[in-house]
C-alpha cells in the first residue's frame, strides 16, 4: 500500500541539521495493521505525518497506492489524501462549535458528497458507534473516551482504506482505551482498513500485526505477528 | 501609582506591535479627519467676526410676496436708504452700496482692473475694517477713496499711497484717503477698494436719478448698524411696512427686514422669506461626518482591544489573584487608551499640519492650526481624553470583569453577547463607510448629470469683457476691427454676461394677466448679433433687424418666459414693459445662463446692448494669438484700462464650485472612512485566524482546500458587510433625496448605486480579510495541532 525509502526529516538548528527521521525505509501492505512505539520525541508523530502527506520529508522518496508521492503537485496529493486517509489524533481535535453530527459529516462536505447521502452515511455511523442518543451535543458535553468515538467515526466516515492514528487512547483509560483497541481490530479484519497507529502502551500495540520501535528518529526493531 | 501605569501601558504598546500600530493608525487617521473637519467648521463660524463689535451689523433685503410666494431680494432703492436714514432713531449708521466689480484704476504707467465697491460714507463705521492709515471718515469727500494694502502696492509699489491720486475709469482723479489691511477671506464683504457713493452719483447720472425715485426701484445694497443695545426684534415690525404706502406694485408687496452679520455666510438661503438654511447645512453635515469618522476609529479599539481579551485575561486573573481591585484594573486599561489616543492625537497633528496645504488649495479657504491657542488646546486635549474614554472604557470594564478562578483554570470563554456587540459596531462602522461611499457617487452623478445638461448656447471659445466709458464710445469701431482681425468671429453687448442674469424685473402688462399678478423674469438688454453670438437657436419669430428704430417696440422671450405668462400663440402678441407695448417678434429656446441645476430662467430679450461685451474666438486660429491680437484692438480704443476677459466655459464651470467640493470633500471622508473601517477588520480577521487556528488545522486535515478556508474565515465578514449595506442604503437615500431635492435638475437615484456600492464594498472587504485568512489557510495543520 504504501513504501517509505531512504526517508530523513530534519530541522536546521543553528548551522546542524537536526535530524527529527533518519533513513527510514519501511513497507506497509494493504490489510495491515500496524503500531510504532518509541521514547517521547523519537519522531513518531512526524513519520505518521508524513506518511499522512500532512508534513513532507526532507530526503528520500515516498511511494502511496503507487504514485509517487515527493514528485506529485499539492492538489493531487490533497485529492490522493482525501481518498484514502482518515486521521485520529490524541487529542481528539473536535471542532467546538459543531455538534457531534456536524463533526461526523464535516469531511463529507469536504468530499462534495450530496446532502441526502451524507445524512445516510452520518446515521449509519452514529448507529455503528452507539452514539445516536449524543449526535446533538457538542464535544465539551462528551467524555474524553466519548470524544474519541466521534474522533474515529469522524475519521472513518469517508470509508479511508488506511487509518493514522496518534495515540488515539493516550487520554483514556485503559476501559476506554480497549474499546478503541477492539474497534480497529474489528476494522482491520472484518473491512480490511490499514491501520498505522503511534502508542505507549505493550498492550494496545499487540492488537496490531506489526511492531516498530523507534529511537532518534531510526527504526530501532520490527516484529511481526 | 501613574508612573506605574504607564509603564505597563507602554510595555503593552510595545510588546504587541502590530496591533497597537493598527490601533494607533486608525484613531491618527480618525483624529486626522475630526481635527481637518473641526478646523473647516470652525472656520466656517469666523466669518465676519474679525469686525469689532460686528454683532449690530446688518444687511437691509425685502420679502417680496410673488403671488403668494415670499422671494427674498438684497437689491433695495435709495430712497428706502434715506428714509431708514432719517426715521429712525434706533438705526445709528445707513450705508448704500453697489455689488463688487471692476473698475480701471491707474497711477502713471499703471493700469489695473480690480473690483471694488462704492459705498455710502458711513460704510466704515459699520463694517470697522482695521486702518493702517487715515480712518472711517476717509468717504466724507467724493473724490477720495480708501484701498487695501495689496492694491497700494500694487498702484504705488513701496512709495506711500496716502494722499495720492488715482484715476478712476480713466475719469476722475480720486485722492487715497485711508489705508486699509487687505481683508481677510473669512470676510463676506470681499473689495480691493471703496470709492465713496457720493461720487458715484456724480459719475453716474443714472444713480443720481435713483436718489429721487420711489421704493420700487431696487438696485442697491444696503447695509445698517444698530445703536449699540438695541435689538433687531425692536425695530423690525416698525420698518415692515415701511415701503407699503406707496403705489408701486414692487414696493407694495415688499416687507423691509434685515439680516444679522453673523449669519450672512451660514444662513444665506431664503425659504418663505427666512434665512434657515444654507450653507450651514454643509457645515453641519461635515460636523456630524467628522464626529462618525472618530467613532469609526473608535470602534476599531473598542473592538481589537475586547477581541484580544482572551489573551489578557490571564493577566487579569493573576492580578485580580494577588489583591489587585477592579477600579485599579480599570484605571490600568484606561492608562492604555489615554497613552494610544495621545500618540494618535500626536500623530494627527502632524498629519493635519502636513496635509494642511492642500486642504486650503481644495477649499479655497485659508485655514490654519492655531498651535499658539490656548483654547485650542483646551478643546484638543478635552476632545482627546473624551476619545480616549469613549474608546476605552467598554474594553476596560469589560476586561476587568473576568472571574480570576475562571480565568485562571481556563474554563473562560468569549461571552456570546461581546461577539455580538463586537458584530453589531462592525456594522455600524461599516455603514457609516458605506453610506458614504454611496453619497459621494451620487454628489459625483449629479454634477456629472447637470455638467452633460445641454445649455441651450455654446460655451467653447466664448468670452466676455466687461466694458468702459472709452469703449462703449468706439464701440463700433472696436466691433469692426474685431471682426476684421480674423481673430473674432461674432461680437455683441449684453447687460448681462453669457452665464447669470443680472437684472430681473416686472411685466408691465400681457394678454391674460390676472389682476394682481406679479411677473419677475430675467431682463436682458441686448444689441445685434447677440443670439448668433451665444449659439442661441431661435424657435419661431425672427432675430432683431438691427434697427434703433424698429427693434425699439419688440422683444424675444425665451421658452420658459412664454410659458411663464402662459401665452398659446406668442408671435405678434403684446406685452407692456418700460411703458411701452412690445411685440413679442421671436421666441428662443431656453438656454442655462443662471444655475445649471434649475430650470432656465424664463428670459426676456430687449434691443439695446450693455455693458458686457460678449465674442467668440474664431474656430481656426490659436488662443494666444487671438487673445494678443484682441488685447491690441482693445487697447486701441481704450488705451487707459487693462484689458480684461473671462472665458465664458470657465465662469459656467465655476457654478459647479460648490458641488465639487462638497463632492471632492466626501469622497474624500469616505475614503478614509473605509480605510479606518478595513484597518480595524484587518486586525479582526487576525485575531479571529489566530483564534481559530486549531479548527482550521483540523479542518486541513479533513480534507478542506484552501478556498473552502478562505471562504470559512471570510464568510462571517462578508455577512455583517451585506448587513451594513442594508442598514446604510435606506438611510443614504433618504439623505440624498432631500439634498437632491433642491435641485430642479437632478438625477432619479436608482438601484444600481446600491448594489455597485455594496459589491465595492464587498471587494474591499474581502481584500481586507483575505490576507490573513489565506495566510492561516495556507498554514501547515501539523503545526497548529502539534501543540497537544
Ligand atoms: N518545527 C520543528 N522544529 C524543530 N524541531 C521540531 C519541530 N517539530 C518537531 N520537532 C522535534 O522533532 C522531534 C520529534 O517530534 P515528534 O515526532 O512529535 O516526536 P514523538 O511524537 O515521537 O514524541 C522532537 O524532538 C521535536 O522537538
Ligand atoms: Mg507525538
Amino acid at each position: 500500500m504504501l513504501s517509505l525509502q531512504h526517508i530523513s526529516k530534519y530541522y536546521q538548528a543553528g548551522g546542524n541539521k537536526n535530524y527529527v527521521i533518519n533513513d527510514i525505509s519501511l513497507d506497509v501492505d494493504e490489510g495491515e495493521f500496524v503500531s510504532i512505539m518509541g521514547p517521547s520525541g523519537s519522531g513518531k508523530s512526524t513519520l505518521l505525518n508524513i506518511i499522512g502527506m500532512l508534513d513532507e520529508p526532507s530526503e528520500g522518496y515516498h511511494y502511496f497506492v503507487n504514485e509517487a508521492v515527493h514528485q506529485l503537485k499539492e492538489k493531487k496529493r490533497a485529492a490522493l489524501y482525501k481518498q484514502y486517509i482518515g486521521f485520529v489524533f490524541q487529542a481528539y481535535h473536535l471542532i467546538d462549535e459543531l455538534t457531534v453530527y456536524e463533526n461526523i459529516e464535516t469531511p463529507l462536505i469536504y468530499q462534495d458528497v450530496k446532502g441526502s447521502e451524507r445524512k445516510a452515511m452520518v446515521a449509519d455511523m452514529l448507529d455503528r458507534f452507539q452514539i445516536v442518543g449524543k449526535k446533538d451535543l457538542f464535544p465539551a458535553q462528551l467524555s474524553g473516551g466519548q470524544q474519541q468515538l466521534v474522533g474515529i467515526a469522524r475519521a472513518l466516515i469517508a470509508k479511508p482504506k488506511l487509518i493514522l492514528a496518534d495515540e488515539p487512547t493516550g487520554n483514556l483509560n485503559s476501559k476506554q482505551g480497549e474499546e478503541i483497541m477492539e474497534l480497529f481490530s474489528k476494522l482491520n479484519k472484518e473491512d480490511g482498513v490499514t491501520i498505522i497507529q503511534v502508542t505507549h502502551s505493550e498492550k494496545n500495540a499487540e492488537y496490531g500485526s506489526r511492531i516498530i520501535n523507534l529511537l532518534d528518529g531510526r527504526i530501532e526493531s520490527s516484529r511481526k505477528f | 501609582m501613574i508612573k506605574n501605569y504607564f509603564k505597563i501601558a507602554w510595555r503593552n504598546l510595545w510588546k504587541n506591535k502590530a496591533y497597537s500600530l493598527i490601533n494607533i493608525g486608525g484613531l491618527t487617521a480618525g483624529i486626522a479627519v475630526a481635527l481637518l473637519i473641526g478646523l473647516w467648521v470652525s472656520y466656517q463660524y469666523s466669518y465676519d467676526k474679525f469686525l469689532p463689535n460686528y454683532g449690530q451689523s446688518y444687511q437691509v433685503r425685502r420679502n417680496f410676496n410673488s403671488n403668494g410666494d415670499t422671494l427674498t431680494f438684497s437689491t433695495t432703492s435709495l430712497k428706502l436708504a434715506d428714509a431708514l436714514r432719517n426715521g429712525y432713531p434706533e438705526i445709528e449708521y445707513v450705508a448704500e452700496a453697489d455689488e463688487n466689480r471692476a473698475h480701471g484704476l491707474a497711477v502713471g504707467d499703471t493700469k489695473l482692473s480690480l473690483d471694488g465697491i462704492q459705498a455710502g460714507s458711513d460704510f466704515l463705521k459699520i463694517f470697522r475694517f482695521p486702518f493702517l492709515q487715515g480712518n472711517a471718515n476717509g468717504l466724507r469727500d467724493p473724490y477720495s477713496i480708501i484701498i487695501t494694502e495689496s492694491t497700494a502696492k500694487a498702484l504705488f509699489g513701496n512709495k506711500d499711497a496716502m494722499n495720492q491720486l488715482i484715476k478712476v475709469d480713466n475719469k476722475d482723479n480720486l485722492k487715497v484717503t485711508g489705508i486699509i489691511k487687505d481683508i481677510p477671506s473669512n470676510s463676506s464683504l470681499q473689495f480691493n477698494y471703496i470709492i465713496p457713493f457720493s461720487y458715484f452719483e456724480i459719475a453716474d447720472p443714472g444713480v443720481k436719478e435713483a436718489r429721487n425715485q420711489s421704493f420700487g426701484s431696487n438696485g442697491f445694497v444696503l447695509y445698517a448698524k444698530l445703536k449699540d443695545g438695541i435689538k433687531y426684534k425692536q425695530i423690525a415690525p416698525k420698518i415692515k411696512n415701511l415701503e407699503k404706502y406707496e403705489d408701486n406694485l414692487n414696493a407694495k408687496n415688499s416687507d423691509v427686514i434685515m439680516q444679522p452679520i453673523q449669519d450672512w455666510h451660514l444662513y444665506n438661503t431664503y425659504t418663505n422669506g427666512k434665512a434657515l438654511g444654507g450653507f450651514i447645512n454643509y457645515v453641519r453635515t461635515f460636523s456630524i461626518i467628522g464626529i462618525l469618522v472618530l467613532v469609526i476609529a473608535c470602534i476599531n479599539f473598542v473592538n481589537l482591544t475586547t477581541a484580544r481579551s482572551e489573551k489578557r485575561a490571564r493577566e487579569v486573573g493573576i492580578r485580580k489573584a494577588i489583591g489587585s481591585k477592579r477600579k485599579q484594573l480599570i484605571v490600568q486599561f484606561l492608562t492604555e487608551s489615554i497613552l494610544i489616543t495621545f500618540i494618535a492625537l500626536f500623530f494627527a497633528l502632524l498629519l493635519v499640519q502636513l496635509v494642511l496645504p492642500s486642504f486650503r488649495l481644495l477649499t479655497g479657504n485659508s485655514i490654519t492650526i492655531p498651535f499658539n491657542r490656548f483654547y485650542f488646546w483646551l478643546i484638543v486635549t478635552g476632545a482627546a481624553f473624551a476619545t480616549a474614554i469613549l474608546a476605552g472604557s467598554r474594553p476596560a470594564f469589560y476586561l476587568s470583569s473576568f472571574n480570576p478562578v475562571q480565568v485562571l483554570k481556563g474554563t473562560l470563554k468569549t461571552a456570546s453577547g461581546a461577539i455580538f456587540s463586537r458584530k453589531a459596531l462592525v456594522v455600524i462602522q461599516f455603514s457609516c463607510s458605506i453610506a458614504l461611499i454611496i453619497s459621494t457617487v451620487i454628489i459625483y452623478q449629479q454634477i456629472q448629470y447637470a455638467k452633460n445638461r445641454p445649455t441651450g448656447y455654446t460655451l467653447n471659445r466664448l468670452v466676455t469683457t466687461i466694458t468702459n466709458s472709452d469703449l462703449r464710445r468706439n464701440m463700433d469701431a472696436l466691433k469692426n476691427d474685431l471682426l476684421q482681425s480674423g481673430a473674432v468671429s461674432s461680437l455683441t453687448t449684453a447687460s448681462s454676461p453669457a452665464t447669470g442674469v443680472w437684472w430681473h424685473s416686472d411685466v408691465e402688462n400681457f394678454p391674460g394677466k390676472n389682476t394682481g399678478e406679479t411677473v419677475e423674469m430675467g431682463t436682458i438688454l441686448v444689441s445685434a448679433d447677440y443670439f448668433k453670438t451665444l449659439g442661441m437657436q431661435l424657435k419661431a419669430g425672427h432675430d432683431f433687424v438691427n434697427d434703433i428704430k424698429a427693434d425699439s417696440n419688440s422683444v424675444i422671450l425665451n421658452e420658459a418666459a412664454v410659458k411663464r405668462l402662459r401665452l398659446k400663440e406668442p408671435l405678434g402678441q403684446y406685452i407692456t414693459k418700460f411703458g411701452r407695448r412690445m411685440t413679442i417678434i421671436g421666441v428662443v429656446k431656453d438656454a442655462l445662463m443662471d444655475s445649471p441645476f434649475q430650470s432656465a430662467d424664463p428670459t426676456m430679450f430687449f434691443f439695446d446692448g450693455g455693458s458686457n461685451i460678449i465674442y467668440r474666438l474664431s474656430p481656426n486660429i490659436n488662443t494666444h494669438q487671438a487673445i494678443d491680437k484682441i488685447a491690441a484692438i482693445f487697447n486701441k480704443y481704450s488705451p487707459a484700462y487693462q484689458y480684461t476677459y473671462h472665458f465664458v466655459d470657465e465662469d459656467y464651470n465655476k457654478k459647479f464650485n460648490l458641488e465639487v467640493l462638497v463632492g471632492k470633500l466626501a469622497g474624500i471622508f469616505a475614503g478614509l472612512a473605509i480605510f479606518i473601517s478595513c484597518l480595524g477588520l484587518f486586525g479582526l480577521a487576525a485575531y479571529v485566524a489566530e483564534q481559530r487556528t486549531k479548527e482550521i488545522g483540523v479542518r486541513k486535515v479533513l480534507g478542506a482546500t484552501v478556498t473552502q478556508v478562505w471562504i470559512l474565515l471570510s464568510k462571517d465578514f462578508i455577512v455583517l458587510v451585506i448587513v451594513s449595506c442594508i442598514i446604510a442604503s435606506p438611510i443614504a437615500l433618504y439623505f440624498l433625496q432631500n439634498w437632491l431635492y433642491k435641485y430642479a435638475y437632478r438625477i432619479s437615484i436608482g438601484p444600481e448605486v446600491f448594489v455597485l456600492s455594496a459589491i465595492a464594498a464587498i471587494i474591499i472587504t474581502l481584500a481586507t480579510i483575505s490576507f490573513q485568512a489565506i495566510k492561516a489557510a495556507i498554514a501547515n495543520p501539523v503545526k497548529s495541532l502539534r501543540s497537544e
